[in-house]
């Protein structure tokens, strides 16, 4: 679109200057020419193009009219302080500029500026090209690159690219943060060598090799450590992939790395806690199990098949099948209500069984259990299972011997109280030989007989004969080999049977034995033949001690009495009381201070008496002498 | 004043023994009498009346060791027999020693506890009859003149007549008269006779 007004406009235009003329309107860029004070001289083809002035319109023209504000009214300036002082900004460097067109629209220009040194003064030439186009595809791709770049902070991975030689062309934030380097800092660096520790160095060289030769596998996996900045190991699994140019040539490697230090760690803490479990497990003797209610699913522990004596590499058995396998069957049906009940009311489960192991042998297990939900939320039966075979065994041989020293015990002291009962039993033998004697003499007598004192023999001889038989029978049920059993009992019927045992011990020892009971009273629960047995040991105790003194007054008061939420029975004696020496060793096994006492006494009605939940006291009797008390617990509901 | 028969009185606390024994000895004809505690016995007994006690050697309260050595304070010659159980051994010998007749281990024969009752009863009549004598003895003794008593104490100090006079400043003679109605009052047969009446008479009971 070159004017050709304009070419003709120099008709005396030398060669040189026809030649130079043909540059510039060839030239693709604009080239303007201006002198020492900024007026344009020379405005070529393509500047026309550019500016959208014609030559003619600009030629003389200021060439501050070509720039936008402030750089328009400062350009006289720029140009007066260069002639000044010399000083170049522009010249020979090239710039990106803004310039004006014609119709005021700015656009960017890359300015070169020459100076043209010659006789007269300095001119210049500055030459422009349009890199609109430039600072566009310039700009989206740095849009793009920052677009790439934020995706790449984004990422919770390191991602790292280097090129074949390993050298660092990019990480993201996430990288720089975890390698402690600033992106800058790391960018050109040997990756191998700053960053990956010497021992695996070599191992990591060679995948790299493998990735920029494109003989690795897509997305190849791979576990190394790197070290960060400041010397720290850590342990980071890797994704490699090749990287590559437009041609598709193999230029570098990209890869993600994730750090798995954290997660290694605490994979190792979850594998050193499951063995410790497991290993705890086996030393308890403790298995558990979760087996799924609303969902398919049976998870036994390894002590758990060790328990039941399956190899553990089994398939853990469906329940229906454990409990016919493995259940005795006289303990199936227990298991099992015990089991529907949990999963009805959604509650626990506590019940000891008898395991059959797979080798048929039997184990005593006991078992908890209750119902969990599971991380989706389905109900699950969650347990545990204990063989307490042994302990079971050692608890039994502690519960006989203690029965065994017990009724031992009981023995004794019926020993000891023998004379009394066999004198208690004298009686009514004594009375039935007797009335027997009489009536065959008056049968054998001729003379007249009062039909009364037949009759009165007669149902006499009868009467005694059951009077002996109850004491007998209170006898045998005292001493009779028992097992402990509880039953609500009124404290009255206690008492009572208590007295036919122990009132003909007093009588023959010429002691008064006076009750006093509190009216009313609850009823207690308890094994009224193990409270006898205390009671018994504390009354002989009362008597002995009453006496030892000689006391005069030979009385041994029975209370029993309600404090609180207890019943307590006391026996009081008017002996010579507790010293401290002998309360310090009271209930102490085999101490004992009466010459044919087994010293069990106290020590077994400690035991019964905390078995029951009550405990033994003892205080001076006012006047003198001991009081042993005893309390029992009253039951709630038990409120006569 | 007409005396009442020989009677058994039982003292036992238990019921049954002393009722069945009660029917026991009603039954052999010997009267009874029972009380439930030796306090009721000593307070009802009358000392004069004949008979024989059977006694539980153990009662609660005062005990038939108890009992018998309150009869002993009051001179009681009441025989006791004691009733006693198994191992009342060393409470049997007390009561022996402190003077009772017999004991007998519940339960007994019958014919046991009868024989030995009518050993005391025996003894009872015996000693009965023998403090009534002492009684008969001492009431002679008591009916002689002051002189007579005199002559009395030397006779049976064994002094001859003769040595009695002359210690009596009196004739032989008179010494003779006042010894044959000493004789004749002490209605005795012979000195010898004389002499046993005389130291039955100072025995103490």
């Amino acid at each position: 679109m070159t004017d050709p007004a304009a070419s003709t406009a120099e008709p005396l235009a030398s060669l040189a200057e026809l030649e130079l003329k043909a540059v510039l309107d060839a030239a693709v860029d604009a080239v303007v020419v201006i002198d020492a004070a900024g007026t344009i001289e020379t405005f070529n083809r393509a500047a026309e193009r550019l500016f959208g002035y014609s030559a003619s319109e600009l030629l003389g023209q200021n060439v501050a009219l070509l720039m936008p504000e402030p750089h328009q009214s400062r350009h006289d300036a720029y140009l007066g302080h260069h002639l000044q002082t010399g000083q170049r900004k522009v010249i020979g460097r090239g710039r990106e500029m803004t310039a004006r067109r014609s119709d005021g629209t700015l656009f960017p220009i890359f300015l070169s500026v020459g100076r043209v040194t010659g006789p007269g003064k300095p001119r210049f030439v500055g030459l422009m090209s349009d890199i609109s186009e430039r600072r566009r595809v310039e700009n989206a791709m740095r849009r793009e690159r920052d677009r790439a770049q934020a995706y790449l902070d984004l990422a919770e991975v390191i991602l790292l690219a280097v090129d074949r030689e390993a050298k660092v062309t990019l990480i993201n934030r996430k990288g720089s943060e975890i390698m402690g380097w600033e992106e800058r800092d790391l960018l050109g660096r040997d990756w191998l060598e700053t960053c990956v520790p010497e021992a695996q160095r070599e191992a990591a060289r060679h995948l790299h090799h493998l990735v920029v030769g494109d003989i690795a596998a897509p997305g190849q996996y791979s576990e190394h450590e790197v070290i960060t900045r400041s010397g720290e190991h850590k342990l980071v699994a890797w994704r490699h992939s090749p990287l590559r140019d437009e041609l598709g040539t193999v230029i570098g490697s990209l890869s993600s790395g994730e750090d798995i230090t954290e997660r290694r760690l605490a994979e190792e803490s979850l594998r050193k806690s499951e063995q410790l479990l497991t290993d705890a497990q086996a030393i308890a003797g403790l298995g558990n199990f979760e087996i799924g209610l609303d969902h398919e699913h049976t998870y036994w522990s390894r002590e758990m098949f060790h328990i039941i004596g399956m190899p553990s590499l089994q398939a853990p058995l469906p329940l229906a099948e454990f409990l016919d396998r493995h259940v005795h069957v006289a303990d199936r049906e227990r298991l099992e209500t015990a089991w529907r009940r949990m999963v009805r009311e959604d509650g626990e489960m506590d019940l000891g069984y008898r395991l059959v192991r797979a080798d048929g042998h039997l184990r005593h297990v006991h078992s908890l259990a209750r119902i969990a939900k599971d991380p989706q939320g389905r109900r699950q039966v969650t347990g545990t299972i204990h063989d307490v075979t042994e302990s079971q065994q050692a608890q039994e041989e502690i519960r006989q011997a203690q029965e065994r020293m017990t009724q031992f015990s009981r023995l004794s002291t019926m020993g000891e109280m023998a004379a009394g009962l066999a004198h208690e039993i004298n009686q009514p033998l004594t009375a039935i030989t007797n009335y027997s004697q009489a009536l065959k003499r008056m049968l054998a007598s001729s003379a007249e007989q009062d039909p009364e004192d037949i009759e009165l023999a007669l149902s006499q001889i009868s009467a005694q004969a059951l009077r002996a038989g109850e004491v007998i029978r209170r006898l045998r049920s005292f001493v009779k080999n028992r097992e402990a059993r509880t039953e609500p009992i009124a404290p009255s019927r206690l008492v009572s049977e208590l007295l036919a045992l122990v009132e003909p011990d007093a009588r023959l020892n010429d002691i008064r034995l006076k009750v006093e009971m509190d009216d009313p009273l609850p009823d207690l629960t308890c094994d009224p033949v193990q409270i006898q047995q205390v009671l018994i040991n504390l009354v002989r105790n009362a008597i002995d001690a009453t006496n030892e003194a000689n006391a005069l007054d030979r009385e041994v008061l029975l209370e029993v009495r309600r404090h609180d939420g207890d019943v307590v029975i006391s026996v009081a004696d008017h002996g010579p009381g507790i010293s401290a020496e002998v309360a310090a060793h009271l209930g102490d096994p085999f101490y004992t201070t009466k010459s044919s006492g087994t010293g069990l006494g106290i020590a077994i009605s400690r035991s019964i008496l905390r078995a029951h939940g009550g405990k033994l006291g003892h205080r001076p009797t006012p006047g003198g002498g001991a009081t042993v008390f005893f309390t029992l617990p009253v039951l709630s509901g038990r409120e006569q | 004043m007409k005396e009442k028969p020989a009677t058994v009185f039982v003292v036992d606390d238990d019921e049954a023994v002393r009722t069945s024994l009660r029917l026991l000895l009603k039954s052999v004809g010997l009267p009874v009498e029972t009380f439930e505690s030796a306090t009721t016995f000593l307070e009802q007994y009358d000392g004069n009346r004949a008979g024989c006690l059977v006694l539980d050697i153990r009662m609660p309260g005062m005990s038939g060791l108890d009992l018998q050595l309150a009869l002993n304070e009051r001179h009681s010659i009441l025989p006791i027999v004691f009733i006693t159980g198994h191992g009342d051994v060393p409470m049997a010998v007390e009561a022996m020693q402190a003077g009772a007749v017999d004991f007998i281990q519940k339960p007994f024969r019958d014919q046991d506890l009868i024989d030995r009752i009518n050993r005391g009863l025996t003894k009872d009549g015996e000693m009965r009859e023998a403090l009534r004598a002492r009684d008969d003895i001492r009431v002679r003794i008591s009916e002689l003149t002051p002189r007579e008593r005199e002559v009395l104490d030397l006779v049976t100090a064994g002094k001859a007549n003769k040595v009695i006079a002359g210690d009596l400043n009196v004739s032989q003679r008179t010494v003779e008269i006042h010894r044959a109605r000493v004789m004749e009052k002490m209605n005795a047969n012979s000195l010898a006779h004389l002499v046993r009446m005389v130291i039955e008479a100072q025995r103490e009971d």
